[in-house]
C-alpha cells in the first residue's frame, strides 16, 4: 500500500475516511443521539460560519505544518514521534525571541515583520537542534528514536512548564503563560474576523508545503532522503552517507516542527501558555502525514479534515450533546482505519520483520 | 555405511523451488543414509539452505517428494519435519539470549507436571542427552544464553533438537561462527553423533571440512545437484571444478593496447564485515589503465568487503587507498562517484537499483551530484530521463520502457541497466562485482563485451567473480583470494582451470613455473606470503 499510485492513495484515504464516518454515526446512534443532527452538527460546527470556518482553517494551519515535519521525517525512513516537543522548544523560543528583542527595534509594521521573522528563525533553530539530539543518538550511538523522541516530548512538556509557570510568568498574569508579545507582531487580520487566524499563517503553512514538496523531489537533498526512506542500502551505494542523512532529516523535521509553535505563540496565542494545555498537534500529525501518504502536499487535504473535526467538537457537543470524546473517537477510528497499519507496514518494513513491500 | 536394503533416511526427489522469476532449486535429488553425515557444498547462493529449509518445512516446494524412512511426507511447518525427525539447526542461532540454556532447550516442547513445566525432569533428560553424545552443556544448564560463547551455543541448539527427537541433523554452515578450535570440537561432535547412529545433513563452502568429516558429498551449484561423490573417491580439485563449473566456454581474446600507469591502488588494507571480524588482511591492489584485474575467489573469502573499501563503501581499518596518487583512504563514497571510480554491485537487487523506482528515477541512483543531471542540488529530470532512454536503448534493456519499476525487470536487464548507468559516469576505474551473476547468457556476452570495451578505452578494471571462466576470459590478471589474502597472482594465460580451482580452495600450488613472469604479481602478492 505504501508503494500505490497517487490515485490508489488518494482512494484509500477518502474511502477510510468516509467509512470512520460512517462507522462513527452508527455508534452516535447507538448511544442515542441522533446521527443525522450530529453529521449536520459537524459539517456546521467547521464551515457554517465564517467563525467557524475561520476556527477550521486555524486548526488546519498547525495541522499542515506539523504534518509536514512528520511527513519528512517519515518519507526518509526516520521516525520523528517528537514533533510535539519539538514545537513546544520551537514555540517558547520564538516567544522569548520576539519579547527580548522588542524593545530594540521601532514599534511600527516594519519592526513587527522583523519580530516575527526572527521568532520563526528561532523556533527552526531550536526546533531543529532540539531534533538532531535524537537523530545524533541514533545514527551514531544506535538508540532507538521512536523512544528518544517520545522522551524528548516528556522533558520539553516538562521543563517549558515549569518556566511558563515559573521565571517566565509576568507578576500579574492570572494564567500560566508568559509575557504578551508586543502587539505590532500580530499577523494580519484579512478576509476573517478571528483574532486566533490569520490568512497570512495558512498562507506561510502552504508555502512551507510547497517548498518541501519542491525539495523533496527536484533536489539531490529529497532524492538522497527518499532514496534513503525506500531502500537504505541503493542510497549509501549513490553516495548517501546515511548517519548525516539520519540527522539531516530530523533536523529538518524539527525546524518544520518549531514552526508550528512559532505559529501557534504569534498567530493563535500572542504569547506562550504552559505546554500541557496546546493541543495534541505533534502527535495528530502523525495521522495527518500518514493519511497523505507522507506526501507534503497530501498533508494540506488531509490537515483540513483534522481541521475540521477539531473545530466542530465544542459545536457538537453544545448542539446534539454528544460528548467531545466521540469526536476523539472519530479521529481514532481514521488513524484506524488508514494510519495504524500504514503506520505498522513501515516499521516492519525497516525492521525485517516482514510487511507487504517486497 | 549404507545399508542397501532398507530405505534410505531422507530422500528428496525432483525438488524445485522458485521464488519469482529466481530459480533456488531445479529438480534437486538428494539421499542421506542413516548414520552417514552427508555434505552439502556449494557456493553462497548455490541453493543449499534452501533446498534444507524445504525439508524442514519452512518452505513449500514447487514440485518434488520427500520421502523420511521411506514414506512420502509433506511438511507445512517446521513443527511437521520435528516430528517426522528432521532438526535443523541454522547458521543464526535460534535462541533467546535472556533465558537459561535449560529453559531454551524445552522451549515449546516443556514437560509439564499438573499444567507447571517440570524442569527437575526436563533437567535429567537433557543431562541423559549430554552424557550420551558427549556435549558438555549440562554444567550451563542455568546460564543464560547470553553468557555463552558462540560454540557454546551451537551445541546447545544441537541438544535442543536432540531434545526434540530429531534423528536427523541438518547444520547450516555450522563452522562458519566458530573459532578453529570450536571448529576441532564441532568434527568431533559430529562423530560422536554418527557413531550414535544420527544422520547428518552438513552445509558448507568449505573443502577441507568437508573432506575432512562428510562420508557422501553433494554438489549443489546455481540450484542444481552437479553430482553425488564418496568423500574417499574424490580430492578438493574435483570438488572446486564441480563448485565453481564452466557454463558457457568463453574464448580468451587476446588483447591489442598495452598496460598503463596505475591510477588506483590499496596498500596493506585490512577490512572488518559485518560481524566485526576482519574479513580482507592486509592486501595490496594495484589497479592500471587499460588492465583488468580479476579478483578469483569462492564467495566469502572478503571480496564483497575488498569490492566495498576500494568504492568507499566500508571503511578501512588499516592501510592506505589512493587514487592517481591522491590519498582518498578517508574519502566518502559521493567523493568517490564524483573522482570517477565506478561500481557495478555485486546485490543489484538490494544495492544497484531501488525497486519501487521506475527506471528514470533509478538512473539518478549515484549521479545525483553530477552534471547535467543534477546543478548546485537542483535536479534536472529531463535529462535524467533522457539518460534512461539512452541506456535502455543502449543496452537493450527489456521492456524499453522507463517508466516500468525496478521490480518488474528480469534480473539480467536490471542488470544491463546497473551497467549501463555506471558505465555512463564516465568512470576512470571501475569495480564490477560479479557482474554477470544470474545473467543469461546472451546478456554475459555483452556486459563482457562492455568491459572489455572499457579497458581498450583505458580504464582501470576491477572483476570480481567467482566463475573461473569469466575471470580467465576477462582478466589480465588474476588475483586469487583466500580468507581475506592474495595468496596468489598469476597469469591466466599460463593458469589452467584445475589450477585456479585448487588456489581458489586455499591449495599454494607446487609447481612454482605457473607463477606468472609479468612484474605486477610481484607488488601484489608476492610480499605479504
Amino acid at each position: 500500500m505504501l508503494d500505490a499510485t497517487v490515485y490508489e492513495r488518494i482512494g484509500i484515504a477518502v474511502g477510510s475516511t468516509a467509512l470512520a464516518l460512517l462507522i462513527s454515526l452508527v455508534i452516535v446512534a447507538a448511544v442515542g443521539h441522533d446521527p443525522l443532527q450530529f453529521a449536520r452538527d459537524l459539517i456546521v460546527g467547521s464551515f457554517g460560519s465564517r467563525r467557524a470556518f475561520s476556527r477550521t482553517l486555524q486548526f488546519t494551519t498547525l495541522f499542515i505544518l506539523a504534518g509536514v515535519a512528520v511527513a519528512v521525517a517519515f518519507r526518509a525512513g526516520v521516525f520523528n514521534i517528537g514533533v510535539q516537543g519539538q514545537l513546544i522548544i520551537g514555540g517558547i523560543s520564538a516567544t522569548l525571541a520576539i519579547i527580548w528583542v522588542a524593545p530594540f527595534l521601532p514599534n511600527g509594521v516594519g519592526g513587527g515583520i522583523a519580530l516575527a521573522l526572527l521568532g520563526l528563525i528561532a523556533a527552526m533553530v531550536t526546533g531543529g537542534l532540539y531534533a538532531a539530539f535524537p537523530g545524533v543518538l541514533k545514527a551514531y550511538y544506535g538508540a532507538n528514536e521512536i523512544i528518544t523522541t517520545i522522551m524528548l516530548n516528556f522533558i520539553a512538556i516538562g521543563i517549558v512548564g515549569w518556566a511558563v509557570d515559573g521565571p517566565l510568568r509576568p507578576d500579574d498574569a492570572r494564567s500560566v503563560r508568559t509575557d504578551y508579545l508586543p502587539d505590532n507582531v500580530a499577523l494580519p487580520q484579512l478576509l476573517f474576523e478571528n483574532p486566533n487566524f490569520s490568512i497570512v499563517g495558512l498562507a506561510f503553512a502552504l508555502v512551507v508545503a510547497i517548498v518541501i514538496s519542491i525539495v523533496m523531489t527536484r533536489t539531490s537533498l529529497g532524492y538522497d532522503m527518499v532514496t534513503s526512506g525506500h531502500q537504505e542500502p541503493a542510497a549509501t551505494f549513490s553516495g548517501v552517507a546515511s548517519k548525516r542523512m539520519i540527522v539531516t532529516t530530523m533536523t529538518l523535521s524539527g525546524m518544520i516542527a518549531g514552526l508550528v509553535g512559532a505559529i501557534f505563540a504569534i498567530m493563535v496565542q500572542g504569547y506562550f501558555i504552559d505546554p500541557s494545555g496546546i493541543g495534541n498537534y505533534g502527535f495528530d500529525a502523525i495521522a495527518v502525514s500518514l493519511l497523505a501518504a507522507n506526501n507534503p502536499l497530501g498533508v494540506v487535504p488531509a490537515a483540513l479534515l483534522f481541521g475540521a473535526l477539531d473545530s466542530s467538537s465544542s459545536y457538537v457537543q453544545i448542539n446534539s450533546g454528544v460528548p467531545v470524546q466521540l469526536i476523539d473517537g472519530i479521529v481514532g477510528l481514521v488513524v484506524l482505519f488508514v494510519a495504524a497499519p500504514e503506520l505498522f507496514r513501515m516499521i516492519a518494513k525497516r525492521t525485517g520483520l516482514g510487511g507487504d513491500d517486497r | 555405511m549404507s545399508v542397501k536394503n532398507e530405505p534410505a533416511k531422507v530422500r528428496l526427489e525432483g525438488i524445485t523451488k522458485t521464488f519469482g522469476d529466481v530459480v533456488a532449486n531445479d529438480n534437486v535429488d538428494f539421499t542421506l543414509e542413516e548414520g552417514t553425515i552427508h555434505a552439502l557444498l556449494g557456493e553462497n547462493g548455490s541453493g543449499k539452505t534452501t533446498l534444507m529449509s524445504v525439508l524442514y518445512g519452512l518452505y513449500d516446494q514447487d514440485e518434488g517428494s520427500i520421502y523420511v524412512d521411506g514414506d512420502h511426507r509433506t511438511f507445512t511447518s517446521p513443527q511437521d519435519a520435528m516430528n517426522a525427525g528432521v532438526g535443523m539447526i541454522h547458521q543464526h542461532f535460534q535462541l533467546i539470549e535472556p533465558m537459561t540454556v535449560l529453559q531454551n532447550v524445552i522451549l515449546g516442547h516443556e514437560p509439564t507436571v499438573n499444567g507447571l513445566v517440570d524442569e527437575d525432569a526436563a533437567r535429567d533428560d537433557i543431562e541423559e542427552i549430554c552424557s550420551r553424545y558427549g556435549f558438555n552443556v549440562d554444567q550451563h544448564l542455568e546460564t543464560p544464553v547470553e553468557e555463552l560463547d558462540l560454540g557454546t551455543r551451537q551445541r546447545v541448539e544441537i541438544v535442543k533438537s536432540l531434545y526434540r527427537g530429531a534423528e536427523i541433523l541438518i547444520l547450516d554452515e555450522p563452522t562458519a561462527v566458530l573459532t578453529p578450535q570450536e571448529v576441532d570440537g564441532l568434527m568431533t561432535l559430529m562423530e560422536d553423533l554418527r557413531k550414535a547412529g544420527r544422520s547428518l545433513i552438513f552445509i558448507s563452502h568449505k573443502l577441507d571440512e568437508v573432506l575432512q568429516i562428510a562420508d557422501q558429498i553433494t554438489v549443489l551449484r546455481d540450484g542444481a545437484a552437479v553430482g553425488t561423490v564418496d568423500a574417499a573417491d574424490t580430492h578438493e580439485q574435483e570438488l572446486a571444478r564441480m563448485m565453481v563449473g564452466r557454463e558457457v566456454l568463453f574464448d580468451r581474446l587476446s588483447r591489442e593496447t598495452s598496460v598503463g600507469d596505475p591510477v588506483f591502488a590499496a596498500e596493506e588494507i585490512s577490512v572488518l564485515g559485518d560481524r566485526g571480524l576482519e574479513q580482507v588482511s592486509e592486501v595490496d591492489v594495484t589497479v592500471r589503465e587499460s588492465e583488468i584485474l580479476g579478483i578469483a575467489g569462492v564467495q566469502g573469502n572478503g571480496q564483497t568487503e575488498l569490492a566495498e573499501a576500494l568504492t568507499g563503501l566500508r571503511p578501512v581499518e588499516s592501510g592506505k587507498i589512493s587514487f592517481r596518487d591522491a590519498d582518498i583512504t578517508e574519502t566518502g563514497r559521493r567523493r568517490r562517484i564524483e573522482l570517477g571510480i565506478g561500481y557495478i554491485p555485486g546485490d543489484r537487487q538490494i544495492e544497484g537499483l531501488v525497486q519501487n523506482y521506475d527506471l528514470v528515477k533509478n538512473a539518478l541512483l549515484g549521479n545525483q551530484t553530477i552534471e547535467p543531471y543534477a546543478k548546485n542540488g537542483w535536479l534536472d529530470w529531463g535529462a535524467v530521463s533522457e539518460h534512461a532512454d539512452e541506456i535502455i536503448e543502449e543496452f537493450d534493456v527489456q521492456p524499453p520502457n522507463a517508466s516500468v519499476r525496478a521490480t518488474s525487470l528480469s534480473g539480467g536487464n536490471q542488470q544491463k541497466f546497473i551497467v549501463g548507468r555506471e558505465i555512463g559516469h564516465e568512470p576512470t576505474v571501475m569495480v564490477a562485482a560479479h557482474p554477470t551473476r544470474g545473467v543469461d547468457i546472451g546478456s554475459i556476452e555483452f556486459i563482457h563485451n562492455r568491459l572489455i570495451e572499457l579497458r581498450d578505452d583505458g580504464l582501470g578494471v576491477v572483476v570480481i567473480s567467482s566463475k573461473l571462466d569469466e575471470i580467465q576470459k576477462l582478466a589480465d590478471r588474476i588475483a586469487v583470494m583466500y580468507e581475506g589474502e592474495f595468496i596468489r597472482t598469476v597469469d591466466p594465460d599460463e593458469v589452467t582451470e584445475e589450477e585456479l580451482g585448487l588456489l581458489m580452495a586455499g591449495k599454494r600450488l607446487e609447481d612454482e613455473s605457473v607463477d606468472a613472469d609479468a612484474e605486477p604479481v610481484e607488488t601484489d602478492s608476492e610480499a605479504q606470503s
